[in-house]
């Protein structure tokens, strides 16, 4: 009776109050919400507007690592030379450095900076170059890259010697039960920047040479210097951020450096803002020294991570150039370019026979949306790892051991049928590990080809007539990307034509990559991009005991060649040992089988937007894209 | 009241503490190396033991308490009260160098982005994520109100039917596949909006309105269910003796009683709205909060993970508190 009282009473008296309660927040609510939401607009569109796979994780050139980062940072440093990626050959051109000379015995390069300027209008100097050297090669700031500054005599000694005087540094600390001495870590700071100059082979005699002494020589030193790592930073302004931890003695930066206004660039591009996970819109550098190579006064990068969102975005016409498409339907779109082709087969034949590049051919066909597609070679392979330890992880004898078992399996994989049946995205399947025609002066072994017949009678060789006696062998792979499919394919084909049993384990990519490190699988997939334009970038990754030798493979003759090839002085003379080192690989030991050379689908129309490289090293320099008025 | 709010607040640093202990030691066991990329180069053993150094990832308990005494602004506060922050700031100025930035919560560097900390990416995503989670909840409120109370009318008519229907297709609908079909429709085929394009009103109402529709859902099913019960109630049937018109009576006296358990439900969901959504925020290209709880576990970025679980978790707190306040702010009869 009481509850009803109240209640009604309550009802009764408060009706209007009682609503406006509830209104009234929400009315506040809206408000605020529209508020915010007006206020936050959209820059207008820049002059062209690209998707670039993901977001950029860093532009800090000592640690970039990722193709996105990458693409980008291109834009806004200049290193001493870069590669020409609008040439057919990818020529190295002259960059920060105007001309250079080598020493006879190809240990010592000497370079002539011209006189070019920071995004802040100030001379870009040698010491700045050391300066971003030095901190790639502290353990301090160490990422994937520091290794290619250890091929400087003294790199490797110097990143050593700071390592063990930061363990001194703490052990000091501990025995005298302090927690910290900022006064020895500057100290100590001071001695690793009077170090670098002593111990490094790197010299600058005034702010206009660079003096670069190699631990061995290096016949793509020039391909090396071209990759952003070797990218200058501007000490005056870098320096500033600097914190010497005094628990420590590390030196960290203040990674705020790398966001506008702050961030200052000697490339084409400058970032005018860096809105996180949103968008990062990069202007022309009024200091760039070679104004006419900038092909755009702005670019507009978004952040679309989103697949099938990234295809629609340039489907409703707010984006000029997709990299990298990956949404599941790419196979589709890839066949309805290939159906154009084939509706336009004579005109293609014949701008083809007139040697003209695919972008080109495309920009005099009809217009069709199925036109804007491109596939293009991609500086990658797709291989299958094959343990070659003497003992498997769990402890019994490993039959691919022995390189025939390895040869008989890679001999009874179908690529073909993976990459038209499975991929379907036309990638050209691979007899060799390095994509042919990448490297100038490069020629690729033959491979082994496709013969089931063969591949049984190497195993009966090795004693497995029939596939009796065989193990199980497992197929690893990561979750999504598709590799469970081809794992799939691998599998039938090794159970039809060599009668062996498999299992197939997907693992998440983080347990998978560690499983690799560990060594800790049978066969897995794999798959490896080039960093610079030699052999070298792809060979090394079977010397015994590289850290990316994820197989165990060993073998002294294939290191004896490399090694020759390393001490070879005469470049024609030097490719063919390479050569050789390649056709044991993918010819005789089979640590890997090599399955599919990658590319790359991007979506652009040709008619629009020029300055695409189709070269097999497939980078993009964005900055020299421009776009073209559109012939009716 | 006070009392209430008090006892709340004090109570968040204890929850806090014991979802950080068990995220870290989660995050930590998960296998893998989260400063190792996916794809190409490994680095020499040498170089990943630097690299691990630089964030103490080579020890637990190294890690476990110089990230509790920095995100926690014990450590902001010590150096604060001993001058050491002042000391450092002078001895940088002195070496021609920046004073160190320090926040009073740093809940440390993202591994993933390394150009950024934690504290600056949940400054960016999280007013974006609050934006398109209210928003959503406003719809939500709007879509699920109404279709309650029109149900509620006439209960087991075909409007009841149908909005039923509707609010049960919107829980089971996954949301991308709701997403991917309002971006088909609307930018694509009808020109509507763009992708992307976060900021001004019309990229919030596509991503809001995906949001919104389980929310929706829920709300329609609470709403109904109150006004059910409400409308039989005695004091309506005054209500409607007096002749107070039957629109009155819904909107103003059932509606006020019938809202009341959808208002304890706006607490938490406005916390998921807000934080949880992930898959609108990757079909829309928001760059919000929520793709962060499923990337950062990928990556293995153990600051970015703890960073968005402890925000998510005071989020929760504080709107349950809100919405404590606000009941018994409309409704007196609460204790």
């Amino acid at each position: 009776m009481e509850t009803f009282e109240r209640a009604s009473l309550y009802a009764c008296n408060a009706k209007g109050a009682g609503v406006l309660k509830l209104l009234l927040p929400l009315v506040l609510l809206v408000l605020a919400l529209g508020a915010t939401i007006v206020s936050d607009r959209p820059l207008p569109p820049a002059e062209l507007t690209i998707i670039n796979r993901a977001e950029v994780t860093t532009l800090d050139v000592s640690q970039i690592t990722w193709m996105q980062d990458i693409r980008v940072a291109k834009c806004l440093y200049e290193g001493l030379v870069r590669n020409d990626v609008l040439s057919p050959d990818f020529a190295i051109k002259p960059a920060a450095a105007e001309r250079w000379e080598v020493s006879s015995d190809g240990l010592r390069y000497t370079f002539h900076l011209r006189e070019t300027r920071w995004s802040d209008g100030s001379v870009v100097l040698a010491s700045d170059f050391l300066y971003s050297w030095m901190r790639s090669l502290l353990p301090d700031s160490a990422t994937d890259y520091s290794g290619f500054l250890m091929h400087i005599r003294g790199g490797r000694d110097y990143f050593q010697w700071r390592e063990r005087a930061l363990a001194d540094f703490a052990r000091s600390l501990r025995e005298r039960g302090l927690s910290e001495d900022s006064a020895a870590a500057e100290a100590l700071w001071t001695e690793t920047k009077r170090r670098f100059t002593e111990m490094v082979g790197v010299r600058s005699p005034n702010q206009r040479t660079i003096e670069i002494e190699l631990e061995r020589p290096l016949p793509y030193f020039l391909e090396m210097l071209g990759f952003i790592t070797f990218s200058p930073v501007r000490e005056q302004v870098v320096r500033r951020y600097e914190i010497v931890d005094a628990a420590s003695g590390r030196v960290k930066w203040d990674q705020s450096w790398t966001k506008p206004p702050r961030l200052v660039t000697n490339g084409p591009m400058m970032v005018d803002q860096w809105r996180f996970r949103r968008e990062m819109r990069l202007v022309r550098n009024p200091h760039y020294w070679d104004p006419a190579a900038i092909g755009v006064e702005s670019i507009s990068i978004p952040v679309i991570d989103d697949q099938v969102s990234q295809v629609l975005a340039f489907e409703t016409g707010s984006v000029d150039w997709v990299s990298d498409v990956t949404a599941p339907f790419r196979g589709e779109i890839v066949e309805r370019k290939r159906q154009f082709h084939r509706e336009h087969a004579d005109e293609v034949n014949r701008l083809r026979a007139m040697g003209l590049g695919p972008v080109e051919i495309d920009r005099r066909l009809p217009a069709d949306p199925r036109r804007n597609v491109q596939v293009l070679p991609s500086f990658g392979t797709y291989f299958w790892n094959l343990n070659c330890a003497p003992r498997l992880p769990d402890g019994r004898a490993n039959p691919m051991a022995d390189p025939r078992v390895r040869r008989a399996l890679a001999m009874a994989v179908d690529k073909e049928a993976i990459a038209t049946g499975v991929r379907r995205v036309g990638e050209a399947i691979a007899p060799t590990l390095i994509p042919p025609g990448s490297i100038a002066g490069y020629r690729s072994p033959k491979g082994l080809g496709f013969d089931p017949e063969a591949a049984r009678r190497l195993l009966a060789e090795a004693g497995y007539p029939g596939g009796e006696g065989f193990m199980t062998l497992d197929l690893l792979v990561n979750k999504d990307g598709g590799h469970e499919l081809i794992a799939q394919a691998i599998a039938k084909d090794w159970k039809r034509h060599l009668n062996i049993e498999t299992t197939i384990s997907v693992q998440e990519i983080k347990v998978f990559r560690d499983r690799l490190r560990t060594k800790n699988f049978v066969t897995s997939r794999g798959s490896w991009f080039g960093d610079y334009g030699d052999p070298t970038t792809f060979l090394d990754l079977n010397r015994s005991g590289d850290g990316n030798n994820d197989r165990a493979f060993a073998s002294p003759r294939f290191d004896a060649v490399l090694d020759r090839a390393a001490e070879e002085t005469d470049p024609a003379r030097r490719m063919e040992l390479l050569t050789e080192a390649e056709r044991l690989i993918v010819e005789e030991e089979l640590p890997l089988i090599p399955i599919f050379h990658y590319v790359n689908i991007y979506l652009f129309d040709p008619s629009r937007l020029d300055g695409v490289s189709t070269h097999p090293r497939s980078e993009q320099h964005l900055y020299r894209m421009r776009r073209l008025t559109p012939t009716p | 009241m006070i009392s209430l709010i008090a006892r709340r607040l004090l109570q968040l640093p204890v929850i806090l503490l014991v979802i950080y202990t068990l995220t870290l030691a989660l995050a930590w066991k998960v296998p893998g190396n989260p400063l190792e990329n996916p794809e190409g180069r490994r680095p020499a053993p040498e170089v990943i033991a630097a690299m691990k150094a630089q964030y103490n990832l080579d020890s637990f308990t190294n890690f476990y308490v110089s990230y509790l005494d920095s995100a926690s602004g014990f450590k902001f506060l010590r150096e604060t009260v001993t001058g050491e922050r002042a000391r450092r700031a002078a001895e940088a100025e002195a070496a021609g160098r920046f004073a160190p930035p320090s926040s009073v919560f740093d809940l440390g560097p993202s591994l993933q982005y390394r150009d950024r900390r934690v504290n600056e990416i949940i400054a960016e995503a999280l007013p974006v994520s609050m934006v398109l989670g209210l928003a959503a909840i406003l719809i939500a409120l709007v879509i699920g109100v109404g279709a309650g109370v029109a149900g509620a009318m006439r209960p087991n008519s075909w409007l009841d039917l149908a909005t039923l229907a509707v609010a049960l297709v919107g829980i089971s609908l996954p949301t991308f596949v709701i997403g991917t079909v309002l971006l088909l429709v609307f930018p694509v085929l009808l020109g509507w909006g763009s992708i992307p394009g976060w900021g001004g009103l019309g990229s919030v109402l596509l991503p809001a309105l995906t949001l919104s529709l389980p929310f929706a859902a829920y709300i329609a099913r609470l709403t109904r269910m109150g006004m059910i019960e409400q409308l039989q109630a005695d004091y309506i049937r005054t209500a409607r003796a007096k002749g107070v018109t039957e629109m009155r009576v819904l909107l103003v006296h059932a509606l006020k009683n019938a809202f009341l358990p959808v208002l304890s439900y706006l607490g938490p969901a406005t916390a998921m709205a807000m934080t949880g959504s992930f898959v609108v925020e990757r079909v829309f290209v928001v760059p919000g909060l929520g793709q962060h709880f499923v990337n950062a576990v990928q990556n293995k970025d153990l600051f970015l993970i703890i960073g968005v679980v402890l925000i998510f978790a005071t989020l929760l707190v504080l709107f349950n508190l809100a919405v404590d306040v606000l009941s018994r702010w409309i409704d007196p009869r609460i204790e």
